[in-house]
């Protein structure tokens, strides 16, 4: 298959390679996301029910509370949290989550061109997305 | 980010790790939107204070902190946390309660006022143009909006960097060009209460995204409709300010436009409320915590009646304000509602309490209750609020 290559912004450095978990919608992790299993359950979210766990999570921007910084460093104490978080357009409280859980984290991707399943390698030092394997 | 000499040494960990983490936080949200520099702040507020949000991972970072040193620099507010501890505290096992305590101790070593309230304006003056580093997304929008501070919506992390620094990056609504209006909202139909400007907020936050919107039709509107709407646009969306016709001249320049009119807020209502006509457990107002006008507005519509049946009517504000009203208050309570301080009923244990089912004047609340408080939601305004829960 071709290699498809997602340009964007590196906001905390990390590289990696996962699964892609996609969301059309904001997610607001205070509220949406369980910080005990790393559950959606924002009834309505068409991520109703998925585990971010090792996911490369991937959706527009943060919505919300701004408690939720701190949902992403519990989940990641927990080891329950996403591998890494790629966003259309990056918000603080997001932002501010993935720096004290130190996920890797790129903006500036149209997350539209990733599909749930796709497996995709993200290096955050450069800023780019690498959709390695799409989903069958 | 130009940094002075001062805040390069505090980045390289001259000032020790506290310091260093919370430079570190500054500076990559500073570098993320592109921000000139730090400025000094007048005030920082605190949120994520609530054991039940917080969970147990982040009472480490915050003692790590403290240990490190980590004081404030500035006057520093703190949010509500999950239980009213001379009320309801008694009603939760002991491990909570502790661990609750444990997150307070940490803010209380590094220097924090125990305020406890998601509205720290009213505790003390904030002026108009003053530089602030607030979390507390409905504080934030009524900041900017209502007290024309300048505030970006910081994380409960971020805001803990601001106090501890005493500074925040200068980017967003901290810049006046950034302050401009990018829609027009016009509202067709007058708004009949605080609950339809909850409800208009959560209406706009779904459809405004991060825009600021230019909102005609609210020179009627107190600054407690204001503050409802607030935090309505703040929890739907990501909204951190709105404009109106008190503290905006309408511009020529050309914007995108939306009406609003009252079946849109009716339906939003409806929506908001899943449980209707069901049964109720909790009669609640005060999201975000009452001011000292709407306390003695409560105690006049209740005076002289009596809770229905084995319902239970919570009325939240902060201490401050509870201390200020005590007349008030008795009379509230003489009618068989609680009034609760230091809390905040989205973040606190109604599961815990066998609240199922919660009838609110609050957008706000009716948007979070059923994720956050697994909670069924009634929708109303506080007039019927009242005449449901009392009888007399």
């Amino acid at each position: 298959m071709q290699e498809v290559v997602l340009r964007g912004r590196g906001i905390v450095e990390g590289c990696c390679e996962g699964e892609a978990l996609v969301s059309a919608q904001p997610i607001s992790f205070l509220g949406g996301v369980n910080s005990i299993n790393g559950k959606i359950i924002s009834k309505n979210h068409d991520l109703y029910g998925k585990f971010v766990k090792d996911k490369v999570l991937c959706f527009p921007h943060g919505s919300g509370s701004t408690v939720g910084s701190y949902v992403l460093y519990s989940l990641a104490k927990r080891k329950l949290a996403p591998k890494a978080i790629i966003n259309q357009k990056a918000d603080p409280v997001v932002v501010v989550g993935a720096v004290i859980a130190k996920i890797p984290m790129i903006d500036g991707i149209d997350i539209q061109q990733i599909a749930s399943g796709d497996i995709v390698k993200v290096d955050a030092f450069r800023g780019f997305v690498k959709i390695v394997k799409l989903r069958r | 980010m130009h940094l002075t000499r001062e805040e390069e040494r505090i980045y390289c960990g001259e000032h020790g790790w506290a310091s260093q983490m919370c430079m570190k936080i500054l500076i990559q949200l500073g570098d993320l939107f592109k921000a000139d520099r730090l400025i000094p702040i007048r005030s920082a507020h605190v949120s994520g204070v609530s054991y039940k949000t917080l969970g147990d991972a982040p009472i480490e970072f915050l003692k790590v902190l403290a240990d490190a040193g980590g004081r404030v620099k500035v006057r520093s507010t703190l949010n509500p946390q999950s239980f009213d501890p001379d009320q309801l505290g008694k009603k939760l096992p002991e491990h909570v309660r502790k661990r609750q305590q444990a997150i307070l101790d940490q803010f209380d070593r590094m220097g924090f006022k125990s305020s406890l309230t998601c509205t720290p304006y009213y505790l003390g003056k904030v002026e108009k143009g003053w530089h602030l580093a607030w979390a507390e997304s409905s504080a934030v929008v009524y900041a900017n909006s209502v007290l024309r501070a300048y505030t970006n919506r910081e994380g409960g992390p971020s805001a803990l960097a601001a106090a501890l620094i005493g500074k925040t990056p200068n980017y967003g609504v901290h810049q006046s060009e950034n302050r401009k209006p990018s829609i027009l909202v016009h509202v067709e139909d007058p708004l009949m209460n605080e609950m339809e400007h909850g409800t208009l907020g959560i209406y706009l936050g779904r459809i405004l995204g991060d825009r600021i919107p230019f909102i005609e039709g609210l020179k009627k509107s107190s600054s407690e409709d204001l503050k409802q709407l607030g935090a309505g646009l703040a929890a739907s969306g990501m909204t951190n300010m709105f404009l109106t016709e008190k503290t905006y001249s309408k511009s020529r320049e050309p914007i995108e436009k939306v009406s609003v009119k009252a079946a849109d807020i009716r339906k939003t209502c409806e929506e908001l409320s899943t449980n209707p006509g069901g049964q109720l457990d909790l009669v609640f107002v005060g999201c975000p915590h009452c001011s000292l006008r709407e306390v003695k507005r409560i105690a006049r519509l209740v005076d002289g009646k009596k809770i229905r049946g084995q319902l239970e009517c919570w009325v939240c504000t902060s201490r401050y304000v509870k201390e200020r009203a005590m007349e008030d208050v008795k009379r509230i309570e003489k009618a068989g509602a609680r009034v609760l301080v230091d809390m905040c009923t989205i973040v606190s244990w109604t599961e815990k309490m066998g609240i199922k089912s919660i009838m609110t004047n609050s957008a706000k609340t009716a948007y979070y209750a059923p994720t956050l408080n697994r909670a069924d939601t009634r929708l109303a305004s506080l007039e019927e609020c009242l005449k449901t829960a009392f009888r007399g």
